[in-house]
């Protein structure tokens, strides 16, 4: 698919979960992968535009890519914020306490992480580099 | 799709209807009927979800909110809610914390 850039606010998680879906119907994604793939990238891309920019002091771009493989789909998140590979984050341990109790934070990168058949990450050059990989139904 | 939120008050009970997407971009205009319900002090929280068709973590982050607003006591009730948007709240164990109901159910709800 084409490649989508779009800028590092809120109001761009509507157009990325669209072509997220576009490229999950394109690789033959049931419904329910292509949710959870949707899920993962919405959720990184939330923390890239909440935290990794305001964080790095600075404005800018996501570029969102799509490769549908013969056997996989790769989703591919890139940005100019302040590096941030979310599988340094420890999974919650509070996930059997009740809600009001909990710490507030890494629910999101847990739904990304849990979702996904595979995801990598990797800063080069200055970008960080998450990938959601996720394996096309056997046709 | 555009994210859509309803609060009506009725006889203590604080009714939000959602509807479409709820990610971080919607998810303060849910917060603000929360506060909402929060402010006229109802007992119960009903959540009409069968029109919810994405839910993010900032869904769940306006959970606690709730929770944290209303006071622990205060049960919320999910009504309807589609599968993937279950799967979520399983997953994350927020189902121990509200009541899910396949639709909704005035005896159990408005006995207060």
């Amino acid at each position: 698919m084409e490649p989508l850039t779009v800028p590092a606010v809120l109001d761009s998680l509507g157009p990325i979960g669209r072509y997220v879906l576009e490229a999950a119907s394109m690789a033959g994604l049931d419904r329910k992968a292509a949710y959870r793939l949707r899920l993962a990238v919405d959720e990184i891309a939330t923390n890239i535009i909440g935290y990794g920019y305001p964080k790095a002091g600075k404005t800018g771009d996501v570029l969102v890519t799509a490769d549908v493989g013969e056997q996989t789909l790769t989703v591919a998140l890139e940005d100019e914020a302040v590096p941030f590979d979310p599988r340094a984050l420890t999974r919650p341990d509070h996930m059997d306490l009740p809600i009001e109790e909990r710490p507030i934070g890494g629910l999101g990168v847990f739904l990304a992480m849990e979702g996904v058949d595979e995801y990598q990450y990797e800063y080069v050059k200055n970008r960080n580099r998450n990938i959601f990989i996720m394996k096309r139904p056997d046709r | 799709m555009a994210f859509n939120s309803s609060l009506e008050i009725s006889k203590g009970i604080g009714r939000i209807t959602l509807s479409g997407e709820l990610d971080a971009a919607a998810a303060p205009v849910f917060r603000a009927d929360i506060e909402k319900a929060a402010a006229e002090n109802v007992k119960r929280l009903v959540l009409m979800m069968s029109g919810l068709d994405y839910m993010a973590s900032a869904g769940l982050r306006a959970l606690v909110f709730a929770k944290q607003k209303m006071g622990a006591q205060v049960d919320i009730y999910v009504i309807g809610a589609q599968e993937s948007v279950t799967e979520t709240l399983e997953l994350t164990g927020f189902h121990h914390s509200v009541i899910a109901l396949d639709s909704y159910d005035a005896a159990q709800i408005e006995e207060l």
